[in-house]
């Protein structure tokens, strides 16, 4: 089985100072790899270089293709998930994933079966008006629009019950078997299956 | 791979407009600071007809300018701010795609709303009803333009102060602005005003592809 995105020696430094360096994982399917690191260790930035958000100062990014070959560029669609989680204040909790690329020729009871899955039940209310662990929620939501190769989420245990927390980890365990992967960032090793790495 | 690419085009529209809607003061504050800045010049200079509609084509396409850029600002702030730029950026669509639909919506929210709110202007600085179309056809192109340069300094500016981009386009407008006026002015001198309407064509369509790449490089900008 090969990797689906391979990270060798990766570093990233800004204004002189190392954000990251010798970062170096491979990504399989079905497998995930947990980012762990304290506050302002450059977790984000390290997703962010993975995505191509941010070029890198030494190391190699490469990518498998549907045809089993490696390039530096990225030939599938992935998720991301920033601490921001891409949440419309203005749309309500349907709207939310409803008017999303990856929503696109889902039926409305699709779209209503996946907030319900994630715990949701107001879903005619304004983004605005619903809780930090709720906007998680609908991120939560979005994963299961499409089954994405590698999802990169980052820190999403954090500001959750313990309710979410188990969600969050049951839903990465089935998305695992089904092939995908996740590439996860947090403070300390969490309860779900992966290879850490330290930063 | 089209249809992707109208697709993201079409809910980025879809859902920009319905945000728009609901929060009316961004289509309504650049609609009634023009007719304002319109409506005091007769109330500054009295309402002699001769001196206002000879002023018209000024006031018209000043008070355009500085109400299309009261918006600038809110162009990618708020997809800045909750990470639905990130999202554009990691998908395989080309990210000229996010910055047209932005333009669009910018244009649709302070450029149509001006357009349409200019004839009521052109009559209140009695401009000539032979003047309309000509009025019209200039701001109908230069606000275009003026939405393009307005993302690029709202990209200039992303998480800065919010009155930087318009201080970074304004310098830029100046063309548009002379074309604008002189498109008026030529009308009401009985005058042929057709080639600086293809100006201001041709800057628009070269604007439109040039500026857009231009405002994604500098939308990158911020993550580096």
């Amino acid at each position: 089985m090969l990797p689906n995105l391979k990270v060798e020696n990766l570093s990233c430094v800004r204004s002189d100072k190392s954000i990251f360096d010798d970062v170096s994982f491979d990504v399989l399917p079905g497998h995930n790899i947990e980012i762990i690191g304290s506050n302002g260790s450059g977790k984000t930035t390290l997703l962010r270089t993975l995505l191509g958000l941010i070029t890198q100062d030494r190391g190699e990014i490469v990518w498998l293709d549907d045809a089993g070959k490696y390039h530096n560029y990225r030939t599938f669609e992935c998720l991301y998930q920033g601490h921001q989680l891409g949440i419309k204040n203005l749309l309500t909790v349907f709207e939310n994933l409803n008017i999303t690329k990856h929503a696109k020729g889902m039926s409305q009871e699709d779209i209503y079966k996946h907030l319900e899955r994630v715990g949701l039940s107001n879903v005619n209310e304004l983004a605005s008006n619903i809780s930090v662990g709720q906007r998680k929620r609908i991120a939560m939501a979005k994963w299961l629009l499409k089954e994405f190769k590698i999802y990169f989420i980052d820190e999403p245990f954090s500001a959750l019950d313990d309710t979410a927390t188990l969600l969050i980890e049951k839903l990465i365990k089935e998305l695992n078997v089904k092939g995908c992967s996740f590439v996860i960032t947090g403070h300390r090793p969490s309860g779900i299956e992966a290879t850490r790495v330290e930063i | 791979m089209h249809s992707s690419i109208f697709d993201s085009l079409s809910i980025i529209l879809k859902r920009d407009l319905m945000i728009a809607f609901r929060r009316s003061s961004t289509y309504i504050t650049p609609l009634i600071f023009f007719l304002i800045v319109v409506t005091f010049f007769p109330l500054a200079l009295g309402p002699q007809e001769s001196l206002l509609s000879s002023l018209a084509p000024g006031v018209i396409w000043i008070a355009a300018l500085l109400a299309s850029l009261l918006a600038v600002e809110t162009i990618f702030s708020e997809d800045f701010r909750d990470g639905t730029l990130d999202d554009f950026f990691i998908s395989l669509e080309p990210s000229f795609i996010l910055v047209f639909a932005k333009v669009t919506i910018h244009w649709l929210i302070t450029g149509l709303p001006i357009l349409a709110a200019s004839s009521i202007a052109a009559i209140i600085l009695y401009l000539p009803l032979d003047s309309f179309i000509p009025m019209l056809l200039s701001l109908l192109l230069g606000t275009s333009f003026m939405s393009l340069l307005g993302a690029l300094g709202a990209a200039l500016a992303l998480g800065k102060s919010a009155i930087l981009s318009a201080i970074i386009v304004l310098p830029f407008s100046v063309p548009t602005l002379l074309m604008g006026t002189s498109v008026i002015t030529s009308s009401l001198n009985n005058q042929d005003f057709s080639g600086f309407l293809m100006i201001m064509g041709a800057m628009l369509a070269l604007g439109i592809p040039g500026l857009c790449l231009l405002t994604v490089e500098a939308l990158l900008l911020n993550y580096e």
